[in-house]
């Protein structure tokens, strides 16, 4: 069985603390999710997903509970840590894809690098290396504004890789794009998976594109109400919950073949 | 995050909006134009005024035998004698122990006139001179040779006239050096050959002239010791009051304290005299001052626009931190710490500063260089001018350069401050989300 990555213990978290309109928006997740895991969080929007994954991510800090990201107690670390754990242990990917414009692809990959210290050299090496991963290394001196969506998202994407993050983090990575692009960024996230190993974690409100994942985690009113993985570590097809019954007959046929290829 | 890549990010963001980073940087290349302009012009004044001041004998003291008290009233019934005044013997024994030291101020041995060959009279003074005399007296020689230590110490029967004596006294285009003129001594009858060993031009603005050109009086100078030996036929002179020179490659200080000690030696027995010596240093530094003191006191003025021009970096920087929120957002996502982003905007109105900083210091220079050329060629319009002060050389104050440049930055420091520290306080998850 694969390490532990993300341990989550009665997360709660409150806004406006103190105040009339005092705001809870977790009501106490408990979600353990191991390495090599690909995993959808959907839920309806004020459902809490977005909450959740910024306190995944490192943005924000429960108010109760704790979160231990590869051992490390997220809850009780300053800003400064906080920052670091962003810049090492998560990849970021956005719906909006939020690249830098001033900067080229190249520039952009290169940055969260820039921000561990790495060397010039190297990360130009690493950045470049990054973006023949994901198909976009002609391209690498374009500006954002001179890529296309998909081709912005893959950008994204590599800089999401750049410091060989734990998880990568996306939130509605193909939401702004056209179904076609958006399978073709999919896609990359399934090779990641696949070929690197990687952790993935996607937030999304489509179950379709959480049915092509390992495990479904369903967020509701700040509550987990379902989760797939808690039935079974690796997917075999039987034990999928889903929100709805075209969801579960997608993932079903996910699990088929992939039963097939194995 | 080293220095470098900020600088590059700063630099490229400044670039991105090129108008409104040259808009905002308009109040510093003023601040520093104006500051720049009016410390070139106080450092030019003041090398203008000091060369013209050396060039009348900048290294000039006077020795003077004054009442010891200071009091008026004191001094009022003290009796100035004879023997109260400074010989020359002692002023030579001074001469001759500090060979640095040199009388200044010769009085003419005689006066009178020359007739030429074609029985013309030329007015003239004899004068004792050294060879350190014609820089006192703002002249230089234009042919020939001045008169040397050698003439002086073997009493050598030579000369040097100026030129406005040349044009009186020979025919045109008569080679003067060589030719030897006679002047006699009309108390004793005895007459005396001096040749010509050069020509000096004769300084009337210094010097003075009276009547115009064609019977103007100027001075021939002949060996000092030459004529200490006319002098000497009245007595021995004394005077209440010298002028000294000293050598200008001899520290001023030094030899003030030389000559001062070397007075108050010799008036130590004397009740009611001391030796006052006072230099023109004394007086050079009194002017230094005073132009220091405008210029620093203009040159702050001047810079009050440099906080107008800081509080528009400012604003700027508070609309750009506003406009790049998502950006700041993402950069806190992609793992910049707060000192980072702290530490990029800061450097961003930094670099703002030091760019409009360097542009105002160019046109600073630019300004002074032009004030010269204006100024030279009024200069130049006036021949009088012209004599005395030559060609004037701008001189920018590095001084002043070195601290606006670093002034300048330090606004951007400090105006890019607060803008700085608001995009680094600011929520990632708002930032993020911010349209």
């Amino acid at each position: 069985m694969a390490r532990k990555l993300i341990t989550m213990r009665n997360i709660i978290k409150r806004y406006y603390i103190g105040q009339p309109n005092e705001l809870q928006i977790l009501n106490g997740i408990d979600l353990d999710i191991h390495e090599g895991e690909f995993v959808a969080i959907v839920g309806a929007s004020g459902s809490g997903k977005s909450t959740l994954m910024n306190m995944i991510g490192a943005l924000d800090k429960p108010t109760e509970g704790s979160y231990f990201l590869n051992d490390t107690d997220v809850s009780r670390l300053n800003d400064k840590q906080l920052s670091e754990i962003r810049n090492k242990e998560i990849g970021f990917v956005f719906q909006t894809f939020n690249l830098i414009p001033r900067a080229n692809a190249l520039k952009n990959v290169e940055l969260p690098m820039l921000y561990a210290g790495m060397k010039k050299r190297e990360r130009q090496e690493r950045a470049l290396e990054l973006l023949k991963l994901v198909d976009m290394q002609d391209r690498y001196t374009h500006k954002p504004n001179e890529l296309s969506g998909g081709q912005k998202q893959r950008v994204a994407i590599a800089r999401a890789m750049a410091n060989d993050p734990s998880i990568i983090l996306a939130d509605e990575p193909t939401g702004a794009l056209d179904s076609k692009t958006g399978h073709m960024v999919m896609d990359i996230f399934h090779r990641l998976h696949d070929e690197e190993g990687k952790t993935i974690v996607l937030i999304t409100h489509s179950p379709e594109l959480a049915a092509e994942t390992e495990r479904i985690i369903t967020i509701s009113d700040g509550s987990i109400i379902s989760d797939t993985g808690k039935k079974k570590e690796k997917v075999s097809g039987e034990f999928i919950v889903s929100t709805s019954e075209h969801d579960l007959k997608d993932a079903l046929i996910k699990a088929e073949s992939e039963v097939k290829e194995d | 995050m080293n220095l470098w890549e900020n600088l590059k990010m700063a630099l490229s963001s400044i670039f991105a909006n090129k108008l409104r980073s040259l808009l905002t940087m308009i109040g510093i290349i003023i601040g520093i134009c104006a500051v720049i302009t009016i410390t070139t012009l106080g450092t030019t004044l003041r090398s203008t005024i000091t060369t013209t001041l050396n060039s009348l004998g900048s290294n000039l003291m006077s020795a003077s035998a004054t009442p010891r008290s200071e009091s008026y009233y004191d001094s009022a019934d003290i009796e100035w004698t004879y023997d109260d005044q400074i010989p020359y013997s002692m002023v030579e024994e001074l001469m001759e122990k500090h060979p640095e030291i040199r009388v200044a101020d010769e009085n003419p041995v005689g006066g009178g006139y020359l007739k030429n060959s074609l029985d013309k009279q030329v007015n003239i003074n004899l004068v004792g001179a050294y060879n350190g005399t014609l820089d006192q007296n703002g002249s230089r020689i234009l042919a020939g040779r001045n008169i040397s230590m050698q003439d002086v110490s073997d009493k050598k029967y030579t000369c040097i006239v100026s030129s406005i004596f040349v044009r009186q006294y020979f025919k045109n285009n008569e080679d003067p050096i060589g030719q030897t003129i006679k002047i006699t001594n009309n108390d004793n009858g005895l007459a005396y050959e001096f040749t010509i060993v050069g020509v000096f031009n004769y300084n009337s603005l210094i010097n003075g002239m009276l009547g115009n050109e064609e019977n103007a009086t100027t001075p021939i100078y002949i060996p000092n010791s030459i004529a200490r030996e006319f002098q000497q036929q009245y007595g021995e002179e004394r005077a209440f009051y010298w002028v000294l020179s000293y050598d200008p490659k001899t520290d001023g200080k030094a030899a003030k304290k030389i000559v001062r000690e070397f007075f108050d030696a010799k008036y130590a027995a004397n009740k009611n005299f001391k030796v006052a010596i006072y230099s023109n240093q004394d007086t050079m530094k009194i002017i230094d001052v005073v132009i220091n003191v405008i210029t620093v006191f203009v040159a702050v003025i001047a810079s009050i626009s440099l906080i107008v021009g800081g509080v528009g970096v400012m604003n700027i920087m508070l609309v750009s931190v506003t406009e790049r929120t998502r950006e700041i957002g993402i950069r806190k996502a992609l793992g910049a710490k707060k000192s980072t982003i702290k530490l990029q905007f800061v450097t961003e109105a930094m670099i703002m500063c030091l760019i409009g900083g360097l542009i105002g210091l160019a046109l600073g220079l630019f300004n002074g260089f032009l004030a010269g050329v204006i100024a030279n060629l009024i200069v130049s319009n006036i021949p009088t001018a012209k004599q005395v002060l030559g060609t004037i050389t701008m001189v920018p104050s590095p001084l002043a350069i070195v601290i606006s440049i670093i002034f300048s930055m330090l606004t951007g420091v400090f105006f890019g401050y607060y803008p700085a520290s608001k995009a680094a306080k600011m929520n990632p998850i708002d930032a993020l989300r911010y349209d």
